[in-house]
């Protein structure tokens, strides 16, 4: 079945008990991606993996790998393997034994195991440390161990259960670089459960947001980020406005009302909102721009323009967070660069024109 | 520093080291108090006469004596083979209660979980009437169990094993059961993950993380049994000894040296045991389970 997705899921609810874990899931994962799922904690990112995985079974649904359903098939006989998020080695091998273990397990005679392991220990760097235990290494070797661990059987699917959680930053940094491409060396498809948005921005080719046990989206990085599908996800990832709002009309092009009677466009109002409901109109802070009126230029149809006073700013380095009150008390943050360094910079209490344009600003429902 | 500055100074250094020496001397007090007995004990075993307050000179004659005693012998053979067969059947017992405990939720757990506890509160004399009685009505009664043990005959009643294996069972449950909660499970379902079985699993894993836990169970059961009297008094019927069951009878006739003899022995087994025991447990904590072939 060469046309399958590599993993999919129908319709996957998991209940433990009273509680929800996972409501209604159905994702398909395409081969060779590398697909993270992304939420806080508590979201059933990681009952999903585990569903993959063999170790939790679906209350109802089915998970299908190569186009195969799974059924209660036990995790020894799934052709996935897990990195654990505290990397679950054996303290009582050495790392030799560790990754070969599954290779024993089915049946690969010794010589094969050898070779295949000094393989899989070469491609962590780890060339050298088969006769250590597990305890004699620092955390990132271990990981790569719990990498090799489980790359060494070919499995169809990696599954990685926030892999890097236990690193410091630095590490963390430097091992998404080299786990992103490792992925595109060896052309497994990965799932990789993650809190860490950024993390989940800068290794998937698709990200699933979760939260409650509901998939909220199912995108590209630079939509999830660009293009939030509703709420939840606009304030999950990265920072944003939510600018209370009230829709004027549906379009094309989308108008609606904010800070009393402003009308502005927008590029896309959320399905399920009518003409005349409350709504927000979602933009990232560093879309906008702050005038003085006598900088205006000529306002194009997909310029939206509201009149605000600075209320605070705070330096962070790269940018200043401007906060800017609107006429009834709304209040927006525009993130301006620090690059104009000649420019004279706002005071507070000042008045300003706040501009951006249409095609960064959603309607998302309340 | 004026001088009555320097005086006050001296008096709390003073009071210091006086608090000092009354302290150092209370711990000397109460570790005489505690091992004292036992130390008269072992030098008497050593005494050249039959007194065991007046002290003659030094000889080994007493433990001459002591192996020379056909009754001792048979004795110390009979509590051997009751220590190690009550051990090896509570080991396995006991630890299979752990594993059903600590992983499987079943009806009746938590009545099964509280009574695992009951041989360790329960005072040894009820216990033993409590058995005494079940072997009677059970008709079980003090039939012996006639064998070959090292070539050396013995008749140990199956009741004395029963009852053994009773009380020993809840100590190494315990003892597995806080070895297994510590351990984590994710090690199991990664060894899952890698392709094996509940069996494979089981053998290459979690025997191996458990081994410490039931090693230290087994000692600690191993030496409970050698040192039991009062449960192995009531159940054994009349003409078995074990050594604490034989040292009884001698004393009974008077106190010798040669019963100082048998418990100094005794106690070094018993020493010996439970410090094994304590290294294997220890040894587990970190985290080091102990490497065996299969």
């Amino acid at each position: 079945m060469a046309n399958a997705f590599a993993v999919e899921l129908r319709n996957v609810v998991k209940r433990f008990g009273d509680v929800t874990a996972v409501n209604n899931v159905s994702l398909q994962i395409r081969q060779g991606e590398f697909f993270s799922l992304l939420g806080p904690s508590g979201c059933g990112k990681t009952t999903t993996l585990r569903m993959i995985a063999g170790f939790e079974m679906p209350t109802s649904g089915e998970i299908y790998i190569d186009g195969e359903p799974l059924g209660y098939m036990p995790p020894n006989k799934r052709p996935v393997n897990t990195v654990f998020q505290h990397y679950a080695l054996f303290p009582h091998m050495t790392v030799e034994q560790n990754v070969g273990f599954g290779l024993e397990m089915q049946g690969v005679d010794k010589a094969e195991i050898r070779r295949r392991v000094g393989e899989a220990l070469e491609m962590v760097k780890l060339s050298g440390m088969e006769k250590r235990r597990p305890k004699q290494l620092s955390g990132g070797q271990q990981q790569r161990v719990a990498l090799a661990r489980a790359l060494v059987n070919r499995p169809k699917v990696l599954l990685l259960d926030e892999p890097l959680g236990a690193l410091d930053l630095k590490l963390r940094k430097a091992m998404q670089m080299e786990l992103k491409a490792l992925q595109e060396e060896v052309g497994i498809t990965f799932i990789y459960v993650t809190h860490d948005q950024e993390e989940a921005l800068t290794m998937s080719d698709r990200i699933a947001v979760m939260d409650e046990g509901v998939v909220h989206q199912v995108d590209e990085p630079e939509n999830i980020y660009e293009r939030p599908a509703d709420r939840f996800v606009a304030d999950f990832i990265g920072e944003t406005n939510f600018i209370p709002a009230r829709v004027v009309q549906l379009g094309p092009p989308v108008v609606v009302e904010i800070a009393g009677r402003v009308r502005v466009p927008a590029a896309w109002a959320e399905q399920g909102l009518s003409e005349g409901d409350q709504a927000l109109l979602s933009i990232r802070p560093e879309k906008i721009n702050l005038y003085e009126e006598r900088e205006l230029g000529e306002a194009g149809p997909t310029t939206a323009r509201v009149e605000g006073r600075i209320q605070q700013m705070v330096y962070v380095g790269t940018d200043t967070r401007h906060t800017v009150r609107l006429a009834d008390g709304s209040v927006l943050v525009a993130r301006l660069q620090n690059i104009h360094t000649e420019e004279e910079p706002w005071t507070v209490g000042e008045r300003t024109i706040v501009e951006w344009d249409a095609a960064h600003a959603r309607v998302l429902r309340v | 520093m004026n001088d009555a500055n320097r005086s006050h100074d001296r008096l709390a250094r003073w009071r210091a080291s006086l608090g000092g020496w009354i302290l150092s001397g209370y711990g000397v007090l109460a570790y005489l108090f505690l091992y004292l007995p036992i130390v008269i004990l072992v030098v008497f075993s050593f005494n050249d006469s039959r007194s065991t307050s007046q002290w003659q000179g030094f000889t080994v004659d007493w433990y001459y004596a002591m192996f020379d005693d056909r009754q001792i012998i048979l004795s110390l053979w009979n509590s051997f083979f009751l220590a190690v067969v009550s051990t090896i059947i509570a080991t396995v017992l006991g630890t299979l209660i752990a594993l059903g405990l600590e992983r499987y939720s079943f009806r009746g757990k938590t009545a099964v979980d509280s009574m695992l506890y009951l041989p360790v509160i329960i005072p040894d004399i009820a216990m033993a009437i409590m058995l005494l009685i079940f072997f009677n009505l059970s008709g079980i009664g003090f039939q012996p169990w006639k064998v070959q043990f090292f070539g050396v005959k013995l008749a140990v009643p199956y009741s004395v094993i029963i009852a053994h294996v009773a009380f020993n069972i809840s100590f190494v449950a315990i003892v597995v059961r806080a070895r297994l909660a510590q351990m984590d499970r994710t090690l199991e379902e990664a060894a899952q993950d890698l392709y094996a079985n509940s069996w494979r699993t089981f053998r290459r894993i979690t025997l191996p993380m458990l081994m410490p836990g039931i090693i230290g169970g087994a000692l600690l059961a191993f030496t409970l049994s050698l040192d039991d009297f009062v449960i192995t008094f009531f159940t054994s019927g009349a003409g078995f000894n074990t050594l604490p069951v034989r040292v009884f009878g001698m004393i009974k006739k008077g106190v010798t040296p040669k019963i100082n003899a048998v418990s100094t022995l005794m106690l070094v087994v018993s020493l010996s045991l439970v410090f094994l025991s304590i290294i294997m447990r220890r040894r587990g904590g970190d985290d080091e389970p102990i490497q065996f072939g299969f």
